[in-house]
């Protein structure tokens, strides 16, 4: 019986195969699974090969759905958004090759460019002098704004992601509600409750533009004081610009997001509007804020249910630590 | 009765840590590990209290249901009081007293969402949901990653 890491290599090889059918001498080198994926199995290797174009040789990623997940998404998206983004101005890794449904790799896979750096979901807080944290928070902001400014239509992702037809706002709410049901193994009137609110308080949005779906420190390789690539793009879509913003002001993630005294909620929204030119609605934001620990809460549940399916690995509880701030959030809203 | 489920837990745990993990190079596997034996920490301190813990969320959410009343609709009243009509289980039947938290909360998660909610019925509702948060004995142990380098670990 071949171990994980040769049906990974026989998976590439099958793959590269399909994707380069001139290719020979192909070898990998160095696979390792990377520790830290939670959504998919991420596996480091270096690749080699000659095809009618000559001898290649990249060190590369693999990125495989794992069998039990936090999220539920789609390789294609992934493939296809990092496709569109190659040149621009946000630096992102570049793509080689998708195996969306499994055939090679027994389950949805990209392969990219692995880039150098290291990902550090607390960088914001660590041990960096102030500045530099300061110029990376900045810096994190000002590539979610070229994220926002990138022309999707243009690079024809509408297709591929989906232009919402209602407000940005309903339409992710009614997705991940369409999530929370799936996953939902016992009642949560509490997750109801502010479900409730968020679908009778749903903003319109200023623009669409191009959401991350998880922008976050930890979601980003950086190289001394320098982001080389944002990670992890499996749940970009089209949405409100605000989407994003509310992430990464929301309050329960304040140690990843935010630096006490210096980049909280409001230096973060007054820089944004410079970066963007645009004003932010403090209504609308706290609905993204409420958003984003009730999506929190979802995912979580999605691990939960995970567990108990005996496809994931880690053990996730209830997320009842988020219903406090939440119903804080809401309460200041009314 | 000894060892107890405590005990028992306890020394999983001092096993895991002690013997198995050093053995475990994989770093991968190794962070599973952790994240399994931080989650065994917590079930030995919160698994005396999970049955209390039922027993009286059963209370309190009955009580809470009876005072919404007024602001739901016929039919969901008349479940409310088919519900408190059963009475609790007897203390010992763990499951049927399992099963009426998840008939009582499947009732709140359908008041909660009805549009007749006053302000004062709004802040019940809140701070019931936060004084039971605030004592569920089971809490999520995070074990995430600190430092993930691109480069291949070994």
């Amino acid at each position: 019986m071949s171990t994980p890491a040769q049906q990974v290599v026989e998976g590439l090889k099958a793959l590269m195969c399909d994707a380069v059918p001139s290719a020979r001498e192909i070898t990998f080198a160095g696979l390792s699974r990377a520790a830290g994926g939670l959504s998919r199995e991420n596996w480091s290797f270096d690749a080699s090969w000659t095809d009618a174009s000559g001898t290649h040789s990249y060190p590369l990623m693999l990125m495989r759905d794992a069998a039990g997940t936090l999220l539920t998404t789609e390789r294609s998206r992934e493939f296809h958004v990092l496709k569109a983004l190659k040149g621009s101005a946000v630096a992102a890794p570049v793509v080689h090759w998708m195996d969306p449904d499994g055939r090679f790799l027994g389950a949805p896979s990209v392969v990219m460019e692995r880039v150098s750096g290291s990902c550090d979901y607390m960088v914001l807080n660590g041990s960096r002098p102030l500045p530099e944290r300061l110029k990376l928070a900045h810096d994190f902001l000002e590539l979610m704004a070229n994220m926002q400014k990138f022309d999707w239509q243009l690079h024809g992702l509408g297709e591929r992601l989906g232009v919402p037809q209602k407000s940005p706002a309903k339409t992710e709410l009614h997705q991940w509600e369409a999530e929370y049901r799936r996953v939902q193994i016992e009642p949560h009137p509490e997750l109801d409750y502010v479900l409730n609110w968020l679908d009778n308080n749903a903003p319109d949005a200023e623009a669409i533009v191009l959401v991350h779906g998880d922008f976050k420190p930890g979601n980003a390789l950086i190289e001394d004081n320098v982001i080389t690539a944002k990670l992890d793009w499996e749940t970009a879509h089209l949405g409100d610009p605000l989407e994003d913003l509310g992430w990464i002001t929301n309050p329960v993630r304040k140690s990843e997001h935010q630096i006490a005294g210096h980049w909280e909620r409001a230096h973060i929204v007054a820089a944004y509007s410079k970066l963007t030119g645009r004003k932010v609605s403090d209504a609308a934001l706290t609905w993204w804020n409420v958003f984003s620990c009730w999506k929190l809460s979802v995912i979580q549940l999605t691990a939960v249910h995970e567990f108990v399916s005996e496809r994931y690995n880690r053990v996730f509880q209830t997320p009842s630590w988020l219903y406090r701030p939440m119903f804080h959030m809401m309460s200041g809203a009314r | 009765m000894r060892p107890t489920v405590e005990e028992q837990l306890q020394g999983t745990c001092r096993i895991l840590e002690t013997v198995v993990a050093p053995c475990v190079s994989d770093s991968y596997a190794r962070t599973i590990l952790d994240n399994l034996i931080a989650n065994l920490r917590m079930l030995k301190v919160a698994l005396p209290k999970v049955a209390g813990f039922v027993r009286d969320d059963n209370v309190a959410t009955l009580s809470l249901l009876l005072a919404m009343q007024p602001a739901l609709k016929t039919d969901l009243v008349g479940r409310i009081d088919t519900a408190a009509q059963a009475g609790e289980p007897d203390v010992a039947d763990g499951a049927a007293i399992e099963e009426r938290n998840r008939l009582l909360r499947a009732l709140l998660a359908e008041a909660v969402c009805s549009p007749d909610l006053t302000p004062e019925i709004r802040r019940s509702i809140e701070t019931h949901m936060i004084n039971r948060a605030a004592r569920a004995p089971m809490r999520y142990v995070p074990n995430a990653p600190a430092i993930i380098t691109s480069t291949p670990e070994t």
